[in-house]
């Protein structure tokens, strides 16, 4: 046995998880401004946040580039081939996370200065943000630990999110017979479904944690695969 | 005296007709004398395999199957006796003065280490291609085809030896760019043409394995992957087993991988590892394994 080789292999690929895990933490900055663009119906805000999806886009080039040259030039196998593969998936995810505060981001200009609100449903569509922001952050953690467990508790998390959801559905289902206010209640339903599809991609990128450890990609459960007793 | 199958055996030079059985030579071939492996007989086992030059252990009991239709790759760092291993399933191991052989190698169900077993029989049924072509440097390459009916067919006539011989060429995908200059030097193609003229050389003489020793390791990336087609195409009719110290080539011209590693310099070979080569490129089991493959180590 010799001393350790491919030094340099194993800092680029080091500095290339940090980098796509990097990119989470702009999906995490993006959705607080998206947020409050919702609470204080701020709309320069929201440009702000449609353009700044260019970050979280080109952050997306980037370590896809720099995944390519890394499987062109360095043929990676075994844990390291899991680990570029997972990233993959951490990217795509990352990448869907920006459009959907995008999404939120473009909702806003739609319900106006004027309109009616609910205050029960804006303080779901709160809960939900920070529950959400709350999975971005322990799904990053659980990466770069390579944590099954706590990857494994986003499913749990996760529930949480799925519920408000359905109370905003009811909330909007309940909401009156006023048109603006149901317009207004309709364009916070698809602000809650984007973060309940944000939500989800922090649990699939959990499932990409455990698939890196143990080299098996199996779904967590949820609604389409339920734990059998 | 009866012998043990623990007991160590010097194999070289040892005389043949007073040589007593192994106990698992299977009942059939007990009571018999003279030709004992059965035509076709394809996989190989190797059950606790020891192999010693003079006073030096080269590998440690090595236990594992080599299965028909498949190409296994045997894969670890120089001097960990993975071409040891190859050389001991056709008796090669034993040329090395001093070499000695413990355990088992059982093709099919018959131990090819048994005293009455004529080496030269498991080495027509059980072909080697080296790392270096090799095409005998005097000989036409019709010549160097058919070299190897000479010694295990003598007696064919001129059309039946004609009709191997292209069989074999085309066999190894080298018809088409010899048939034209069949008697020609074989030492006259190219690299990469030599090696599959090897092939066809091993071939002619219809065994039902070829063992590959870094079959590729001289030839340019290009000859390698026509070889690697070639040992894709073969595996349909031979047991292939191939040594090769390219990790991508073990990833992929072969069904299964075994990884041989040594503990530490100057200690034996060991068997680390041995699983589906997806599996071993993408999820190995052993740490040792895994930094192998990557790279990490050498």
């Amino acid at each position: 046995m010799v001393d350790k080789i491919r030094v340099q292999y194993a800092e680029e690929l080091a500095q290339l998880e940090e980098r796509a895990l990097g990119g989470l933490d702009l999906v995490i900055a993006s959705l607080d401004r998206a947020l409050e663009t919702v609470q204080h119906r701020d709309v320069e805000l929201a440009e702000l946040v449609i353009a700044d999806d260019d970050r979280i886009d080109g952050r997306y080039l980037e370590v896809h580039q720099a995944i390519l040259t890394l499987l062109a030039t360095q043929a990676p196998v075994a844990t390291d081939l899991r680990l570029i593969s997972a990233l993959l998936h951490v990217m795509k995810c990352m990448e869907r996370m920006g459009d959907q505060c995008v999404n939120i981001a473009k909702l806003v200009p739609i319900t106006g200065h004027d309109a009616p609100q609910e205050a029960d449903m804006l303080d779901r569509i709160a809960k939900m943000g920070k529950q959400v922001r709350s999975q971005i952050s322990q799904s990053k953690k659980a990466f770069a630990a390579r944590d099954v467990e706590l990857a494994r508790d986003l499913v749990r998390q996760d529930d949480v999110v799925d519920a408000l959801n359905k109370e905003c559905f009811q909330i909007a289902v309940e909401v009156g017979d006023d048109h603006d206010i149901r317009e207004w209640a309709m364009t916070m339903m698809l602000v809650a479904r984007a973060l309940e599809r944000t939500g989800d991609n922090a649990v699939d990128i959990g499932e990409q944690v455990a698939f890196v450890v143990t080299g098996l990609f199996r779904e967590f459960e949820d609604a389409s695969h339920p734990v059998v007793p | 005296m009866p012998e043990t199958g623990t007991e160590p055996r010097t194999t070289s030079g040892g005389p043949r007709s007073q040589a007593t059985r192994l106990p698992d030579v299977n009942t059939q071939q007990k009571d018999k004398r003279g030709t004992h492996i059965e035509r076709g007989a394809k996989r190989f086992e190797l059950k606790d395999l020891n192999l010693f030059y003079g006073d030096f252990q080269a590998v440690q009991n090595i236990s594992m199957t080599i299965e028909p239709n498949q190409v296994t790759a045997l894969i670890g760092s120089s001097g960990c006796g993975k071409t040891t291993v190859l050389r001991s399933l056709n008796r090669m191991h034993e040329l090395n003065p001093g070499a000695r052989v413990e355990g088992h190698v059982l093709l099919d169900d018959t131990d090819i280490y048994s005293r009455d077993i004529d080496p030269v029989e498991v080495r027509r049924l059980v072909g080697m291609v080296f790392q270096a072509p090799n095409p005998f440097p005097t000989m036409s390459v019709y010549e160097n085809a058919a070299a190897g009916l000479s010694l295990n067919r003598k007696g064919l006539t001129k059309s039946e030896k004609d009709e191997i011989v292209e069989r074999s060429l085309r066999g190894a995908h080298l018809w088409d760019e010899v048939k034209d200059r069949l008697d020609k030097p074989g030492s006259g193609l190219s690299g990469g043409q030599q090696q599959r003229l090897c092939i066809a050389r091993a071939i002619a003489v219809e065994p039902e394995v070829l063992l590959m020793d870094e079959p590729c390791s001289a030839l340019d990336p290009v000859a390698t992957l026509a070889i690697e087609d070639l040992i894709a195409e073969l595996k349909g009719r031979y047991t292939i087993a191939i040594v090769t110290h390219n990790m991508q080539q073990a990833a992929r011209a072969s069904d299964v991988t075994a990884f041989l590693n040594l503990e530490e310099s100057g200690k034996p070979g060991r068997l680390v590892e041995i699983g589906p080569t997806e599996t071993i490129f993408t999820r190995p089991s052993e740490k040792a394994t895994e930094d192998y493959v990557s790279g990490r180590f050498g």
